[in-house]
């Protein structure tokens, strides 16, 4: 209950002002507006924001970026439903179900179920984030340098291994980041290190780089390459846009079990939102009236209602470990931690004690931005639509102009515009050769943060390496981690034994 | 038997290569023994070991339609099968508009300190949209102009200072 008490006194308080009601505005505002636009994410969009930001105050700025991220949720939808292209991982499976629907003339139901199911699941997400975050960093508060680095170790394993279809490409992606981080004055020794000699090595590559050279560029060089002959038919709206009597009862359900089975994968450091969008999906199929499940493949409300839930109940999920732990677990919450970074706020249990206004003003903000979705994308979804009709060319030169310009800024120099178009052919082969992202850009945040706290713990128990495993909840943690990575590969080595005998 | 080379195994060997230039470059990093033995060359010691370790692993691993842990009976592969599968499922490689992104990327680079960022950004921009086949490149042309110039005065409002082809000036 204490809890619920700084949400009020102190959360709602902050997150009301005139000043931080417009961030989360603007934040809401833009996240829908990429979640629309194909071939830009929230990923890409916090990087950007990233120098923008700056002079702003810190819980003013998280309260847009986390605007963004999950208003790029709520606008994923719109695009996987008109057009068919998947604007977000998370509405890949969206598009399945509510493409069809559109097709047959029920596009206004399908964005209705998305929009009414991402503002359910994100508001009952965001109370469960708000009774859960404080029991979980007063947990936190009890882990030291030994269990904190066994607790990275997991996430790399679980970012690697369990996205993706191959562990042993997220292996690789993980590694790359890893050792992108390695780049610069390493801060205990004050050497440098892989800075081949180049001045402009010293500082690191910034994270602004990475993530418009990966997402923005890299995107554009295979789209480009590869998707210059394929064409995307706009489905128009026609026929009624509000769900009838029958669409709400088969979409309440579906609703509550998208988010209570997005939540907790959110919270996992195996996040993302592909898996429980997808788990939400079969979920439906099987629970599915028959008549519905008939309409399965040929649109079924269900099968938006569910996923559209689980995605944004993953989302706030991600938002757990990022605030109680200082453990990002996708793409985007990996950039929002540099944000923190950059006041030299460090997320994780001491928050809660040492800036209460900014992590109660970010949850309140949540409920606030939640209702101000669900505003901007059922009675203004028409508006969105509009922007969909930009033509790519141009919107992918938009994109590109914005990452260079945003690379660019950081320094006023030629040598982040090379490293941008690296970063970019970089980002273009691991899409054509289907490696993971996310594992890079865990990777390079949380790479530095591992070897500090490696090191500290390294100092505290005079270099005895064993602390790792005479520490009880740093052994459960590493037991989990080897389990993440040992355990599917056997169980379908199994499988498919039995299936040869 | 030699078999080709897929673009997979290219990419492991680049990774393979760039593991064995880091740790080249490993002997650069000044050996404090740092504290508890623990000096500035334990973390990329570990991370060079994995991306050779991965790399080699990549380059050894047989594609397959179930996914890369299946276990092969009987020397059944169908990693051939399937990478023309998907290529077909991709589209064919435009590489010329690939030369194009990155000729005009390359481009920028070289010129915005010459010729300032809202023309830079204009001939970006525009190069982007040929890249993509766009079809109407005279508009094409006119709006990445609007766009370089809107965001360049943008910019300059919010105090971000982004190079001008005229001293002070409107470009």
């Amino acid at each position: 209950m204490e809890s619920l008490n700084a949400l009020f006194s102190l959360g709602f308080a902050t997150a009301l002002t005139p000043a931080n009601l417009l961030w989360a505005l603007i934040g809401c505002t833009l996240g829908t507006a990429i979640g629309v636009l194909p071939g830009i994410g929230p990923a890409v969009t916090v990087a950007l924001l990233l120098p923008v930001t700056q002079s702003v105050d810190p819980t003013g700025a998280l309260i847009m970026l986390a605007g963004v991220y999950y208003g790029a949720m709520f606008g994923g939808s719109t695009t996987s439903i008109l057009l068919n292209t998947p604007g977000e991982a998370g509405s890949i499976v969206s598009a399945l179900e509510g493409n069809k629907m559109a097709k047959a003339g029920r596009a206004g139901p399908a964005l209705s179920t998305a929009a009414i199911g991402s503002f359910f699941a994100g508001t009952i997400s965001t109370i469960l984030l708000s009774l859960l975050a404080p029991v979980i960093a007063g947990f936190a508060l009890q882990l030291g340098p030994v269990e904190t680095f066994s607790l990275m170790m997991l996430t790399f394993a679980a970012v690697s291994a369990v996205l993706g279809n191959s562990p042993l490409k997220g292996a690789i992606a993980l590694l790359l980041g890893l050792g992108i981080g390695l780049i610069g004055i390493e801060p205990q020794s004050g050497q440098s290190r892989f800075t081949f000699g180049l001045l402009p090595l010293i500082d690191g590559i910034d994270i602004v780089v990475i993530a418009m050279g990966l997402f923005a560029i890299g995107e554009t060089l295979y789209t480009a390459t590869y998707e210059n002959k394929m064409k995307a038919g706009l489905e128009t709206m026609s026929g009624s846009f509000w769900m009838n009597k029958s669409d709400w009862r088969r979409s309440w359900k579906p609703w509550l079990r998208g988010t209570l089975i997005g939540f907790p994968f959110g919270t996992l450091p195996a996040g993302g939102t592909e898996m429980p969008t997808f788990l939400s999906y079969s979920a439906e199929r099987k629970l599915a009236s028959p008549e519905a499940q008939k309409e399965f493949g040929k649109g079924a409300i269900e099968g938006v209602a569910g996923p559209e839930a689980a995605n944004n109940a993953a989302v706030t999920g991600t938002l757990v470990p990022l605030l109680t732990l200082g453990i990002p677990t996708s793409a985007t919450a990996a950039i929002m931690l540099s944000a923190f970074q950059q006041y030299n706020i460090v997320p994780g249990p001491l928050l809660f004690d040492t800036n209460p206004e900014l992590v109660w003003g970010l949850i309140a903000s949540l409920y606030i931005g939640n209702v101000m979705l669900l505003v901007l994308n059922l009675p203004l979804v028409g508006l969105w639509v509009q922007f969909l009709k930009v033509p790519r060319p141009l919107l992918y030169g938009g994109i590109v102009l914005l990452a260079t310009m945003g690379a660019y800024a950081l320094r006023q120099s030629w040598f982040d515009l090379m490293l941008l178009y690296i970063v970019g052919v970089v980002g273009f082969l691991m899409r054509r050769y289907d490696f993971p992202v996310v594992p890079l850009v865990v990777g390079l945040i949380v790479g530095p943060m591992a070897e500090k706290h490696f090191r500290r713990a390294m100092s505290i128990h005079q270099g005895d390496l064993t602390v790792f495993l005479t520490h009880p909840i740093s052994l459960a943690i590493l037991l989990i981690t080897v389990a993440i990575l040992v355990v599917p590969p056997l169980l379908k080595r199994r499988q498919r034994l039995l299936e040869a005998s | 038997m030699i078999k080709r080379v897929s673009g997979e195994q290219w990419l492991a060997i680049g990774v393979i290569v760039l593991g064995l230039f880091m740790a080249w470059q490993i002997g650069d990093i000044p050996n404090d023994s740092g504290y508890a033995g623990i000096g500035p060359r334990f973390f990329p010691t570990l991370i060079v070991t994995g991306l050779i370790v991965a790399g080699g692993a990549l380059l050894m691993q047989r594609r397959h339609r179930n996914g890369p842990d299946t276990v092969i009976i009987d020397g059944e592969d169908d990693a051939e099968q399937l990478e023309a599968e998907e290529a077909e499922q991709r589209g064919e490689a435009d590489w010329r508009m690939f030369a194009i992104a990155s000729g005009t990327l390359i481009a920028h680079m070289a010129l915005i300190g010459m010729i300032g960022f809202t023309l830079a950004g204009t001939l970006l921009c525009f190069g982007i949209c040929r890249a993509l086949e766009t079809r109407r490149p005279a508009l094409d042309l006119v709006l990445s102009f609007a766009l370089a110039l809107g965001l360049f005065h943008l910019f300059k409002w919010l105090g971000l200072n982004l190079p001008a082809l005229m001293p002070g000036g409107v470009l």
